[in-house]
């Protein structure tokens, strides 16, 4: 008896040593770890400061550190496939250069290129800055650009380069099976090549594609990777060679994104020491914007809710304004199962989108009724917005012959807090003038599957912000495998296919404004809201801003305020 | 003992086996694929057809599992779809921290519930017992996600005493204490639920138990109230709290999905949340076995730890 008495506090005794010993283990580490850290930093402050050009200086006293906040989690480094993924792209921009940058103006920067000319329009002259180079110190040049094009062209390597225009590529924008060299490029020089495209394109379309989207691959260390091990090379998650004006520091998914200065860069060396890239959910954005601990958020995957407009503007220690007009938030109408133009009509009357801009987004946001962005160069400012009419919808309604008993199904994708409010407001929109709405709520890849298996009538969500107004359109082209909506016009074909070709600006304006005019009438799809992103910035950051565009171009010139 | 656990690690293994094959079939189920999670028109379709094939997607669904099981009995999870990042290294890296957390819960669940429900089960029908099941009824009743925002919103925005969240301050030393102060708001949220639960248990068990005639008869022959409550009657109570506690470590490490959301905990269900939102077929996959695997072991050891606890259980 005596004995099995003593159990008990054995196995409580057990559990608390267990503890104890977890805690003192902590300790331990504790010790250890704290011990080393400051020795870490000490040694990679001393190699930081080792650069060249300062290794006569006393190291400086503080780091320079800015932290950038960002919604969505950064899938990949690989800065040959970004996945599509707006995170991943914004910190491969501060790891890579492209040829050419472009800024809020839509205007082309020199960068890895110190030009891009053209005579004909299909082939084009790249010259390379001579003074570029790896952060390892090699040399970029020609090889390297020929390198890249070869292994992210190859079928069996993923990437996201999309260059079916250049010649050389199948449909698919992969080098035909057997192939290995690409017609399409010429390497003239070490620091010169030239590029030929299928048929001729306007020169923004292959700077917009080609020269600011594409980034290198360093030959010489890749250059022993088989295509078929390239996808899966440890390189990718830890590109430490690569050439930016950072440099790869450490990458913990779902947490943040490390990068340090790169001390070889070929433009002026950055000022800041370190930038992380911090993943935190929206709703804490405002919050560490406050403490400090978060210096500017950014755009598109790093959205203030506009929910918090006020509040952020209070921030005695941080800058607010306003981006220019973002790629829309878009109503897909799945032009099949409703085919009268009338329809799509009476929907847009119905729909309160000056309450949606006024109410749920403050005023940061503007009614537009395509896809195009107010602010591209080939938006047709001469289409009238449909208004709210809900007497106009009805009396549309009543004349098209549309059965109000049959429900429409509204998929609404979760995740945009904003957008599944202003949904909310749609569907009531649309309830009072008598429509019988389904609403489904997924997330974005169940939606996506409803939608490619034509589960539905209508659906929202935004697309890409593009530069090149082509990029907007050829989901209205009937042959395109990506036509969710089902959408066919043989003029719209037709102009799209014109505008596409059509180097000359001002015919190019033509073009597109009978296109847009086309689909203003027809109107497969309706945009909603194209929102004013909220751009707040730390006062003691100096030239640095979240932007929509070209937010990292000229980031070796940010600084923070002593 | 030796033989009993060889064998029932014997019969894991067909579970185990039917277990991937289920999940599998669910996963797949699920409408969406890894390929088509952006309609980007300016993607050519046949692109999207090749990466298809490439990944095997276009394969029966037993071809897919075999070529799957195939991988795994080489000891291979394989590679993320949307990274390529080695599936074992991304849980390797994840497994710390939820782990951390979810034995952190436990143990200060099952510090703070013990004693309140033996206290609870002494004094039983009294003020205090009231209050006690009271409060662990509310506990119980609390959805964890509003308390965690609760607590965030009291502790981190309002008093600024932690973290808002993570597990380390950016570019701070990385030492213990840092982590310390990540872990009290989601631990204690955890915990919370584990306390709300297990109080009622440890209650009820140790009134059966406080009702035998043994302890009656222990206090007669004049043993100390004390060591009757702590010696005699909670050994007995134990066997059902063993079981109930084992069982809580799966239901913590589902339930710290939700915790590792809010509070930017980069563990496994962070990692989960992120693969099924991008059908990220093998990490998925991987996320399961790791899951049954756990399971199954906290199963075993709950059976073991019964026979320690009380020796008329002889397993053969």
């Amino acid at each position: 008896m005596k004995r099995s008495l003593r159990i008990p506090h054995a196995i409580i005794l057990a559990c608390l040593l267990i503890l104890l010993a977890a805690c003192s283990s902590n300790g331990n580490n504790a010790g250890d770890s704290s011990g080393a850290a400051p020795a870490e930093t000490a040694a990679q402050e001393t190699a930081a400061k080792a650069a060249p050009e300062e290794a006569a200086e006393p190291p400086a006293a503080k780091e320079k550190v800015v932290t950038i906040g960002i919604v969505n989690s950064p899938i990949t480094l690989n800065q040959i496939n970004d996945q599509g993924d707006s995170a991943s792209k914004t910190v491969q921009a501060l790891l890579n250069d492209a040829l050419l940058d472009i800024n809020t103006s839509f205007e082309f920067l020199p960068k890895l290129a110190d030009s891009v000319e053209t005579a004909d329009n299909q082939t084009y002259v790249v010259k390379l800055n001579p003074a570029a180079k790896w952060n390892d110190g090699q040399p970029f040049t020609t090889a390297d650009v020929r390198f890249t094009l070869l292994s992210a062209l190859n079928p069996k390597v993923e990437s996201s380069f999309r260059l079916n225009f250049v010649e050389g590529t199948d449909d698919a924008g992969k080098l035909p099976e057997g192939q290995s060299e690409l017609t399409g490029l010429k390497v003239v020089d070490e620091h010169t090549f030239e590029l030929k495209t299928k048929t001729p394109i306007d020169p923004n379309i292959f700077k917009e594609t080609f020269a600011t989207k594409v980034y290198f691959l360093p030959e010489h260390v890749l250059k022993d990777v088989s295509a078929d091990q390239l996808n899966t090379h440890p390189y990718f998650q830890k590109p430490e060679v690569t050439i930016g004006p950072f440099q790869y520091a450490n990458f913990r998914k779902d947490q943040y994104t490390e990068v340090k200065r790169n001390d070889n860069y070929y433009r002026p060396v950055a000022k800041l020491d370190k930038i992380f890239v911090k993943v935190l959910p929206a709703t804490n954005l405002v919050a560490q914007l406050q403490t400090g601990d978060v210096q500017l958020n950014s755009l598109p995957v790093g959205l203030i809710p506009i929910t918090e407009y006020e509040k952020v503007k209070a921030l005695a220690n941080v800058n607010v304004d306003s981006s220019g007009p973002s790629e829309p938030a878009e109503i897909f109408f799945n032009t099949k199962s409703l085919p009268d133009a009338k329809v799509r009509q009476a929907i847009a009357y119905a729909l309160n989108r000056q309450l949606i801009v006024e109410q749920l987004f403050k005023g940061q946001a503007e009614v537009i009724d395509g896809s195009v962005p107010s602010d591209n160069p080939y938006y047709n400012d001469k289409l009238t917005p449909y208004t709210y009419d809900p007497d106009k919808a009805k009396a549309l309604l009543a004349e098209s012959g549309w059965d109000a008993k049959k429900p429409l199904r509204f998929l609404i994708p979760v995740g945009n807090k904003v957008r599944e409010q202003a949904a909310d407001i749609l569907v009531q929109n649309l309830t009072d003038v008598g429509f019988k709405i389904d609403v489904q709520k997924y997330d974005f890849g169940t939606l996506i599957d409803k939608v490619d298996n034509q589960q539905y009538e209508l659906t929202i969500f935004n697309r890409d912000y593009y530069i090149e107004p082509s990029n907007y359109f050829s989901l209205f082209e009937s042959g395109n495998g990506n036509n969710f909506i089902l959408y066919s016009n043989p003029r719209v074909d037709e102009l799209i296919h014109q505008g596409a070709t059509e180097s000359d600006s001002a015919k190019r304006h033509v073009i597109y404004d009978e296109l847009q005019q086309i689909l203003h009438d027809e109107l497969p799809t309706i945009s909603v809201y194209s929102e004013k992103r909220l751009q707040a910035v730390a006062k003691n950051v100096l030239v640095g801003k979240p932007l929509n565009l070209g937010m990292f171009n000229r980031v070796n010139e940010w600084d923070l305020a002593e | 003992m030796v033989s009993f656990v060889a064998r029932r690690l014997l019969v894991s293994m067909p579970v185990l086996l039917g277990i991937t094959v289920i999940n599998f079939f669910i996963i797949k189920l699920a409408p969406g694929n890894p390929v088509e999670m952006f309609i980007n028109p300016n993607t050519p379709p046949e692109l999207i057809e090749a990466k298809k094939e490439m990944l095997g997607l276009n394969s029966p669904f037993f071809v897919q599992y075999w070529q799957w099981l195939l991988q795994l009995l080489q000891g291979e999870l394989g590679y993320s779809f949307s990274s390529y990042a080695p599936v074992a290294g991304l849980i390797q890296e994840r497994i710390g921290p939820t782990l951390l957390l979810a034995f952190s819960a436990l143990i200060a669940g099952l510090l703070v519930a013990l004693p309140i429900g033996i206290f609870s089960a002494v004094r039983h029908n009294t003020k205090w017992d009231y209050f006690l099941t009271g409060l662990s009824f509310v506990g119980t009743s609390l959805p964890s996600f509003f308390l965690a925002l609760g607590l965030l919103y009291l502790f981190a925005l309002k008093l600024r005493l932690l973290p808002t969240g993570g597990m380390q301050t950016l570019n701070g030393d990385g030492g213990v204490l840092d982590t310390l102060l990540h872990l009290i708001l989601p631990v204690s949220v955890l915990a919370v639920v584990v306390i709300g639960k297990k109080i009622r248990y440890v209650r009820a068990s140790m009134l059966d138990v406080l009702q035998q005639d043994y302890l009656r008869t222990a206090r007669a022959k004049g043993v100390r109230e004390f060591a009757v409550t702590h010696k005699h009657a909670l050994r007995n109570a134990l066997l059902p709290i063993i079981a109930v506690f084992g069982m809580e470590i799966p239901a913590l490490l589902g339930g710290s999905i939700i915790i590792e959301q809010i509070f930017q905990w980069p563990g496994i269900g962070q990692l989960t949340m992120q693969s099924i939102l991008s059908r990220d077929y093998p990490t998925l996959m991987a996320l399961n076995l790791v899951a049954a695997i756990v399971v199954l072991t906290t199963n075993l050891l709950v059976d073991v730890l019964y026979a320690l606890a009380d020796p008329r259980i002889k397993y053969r």
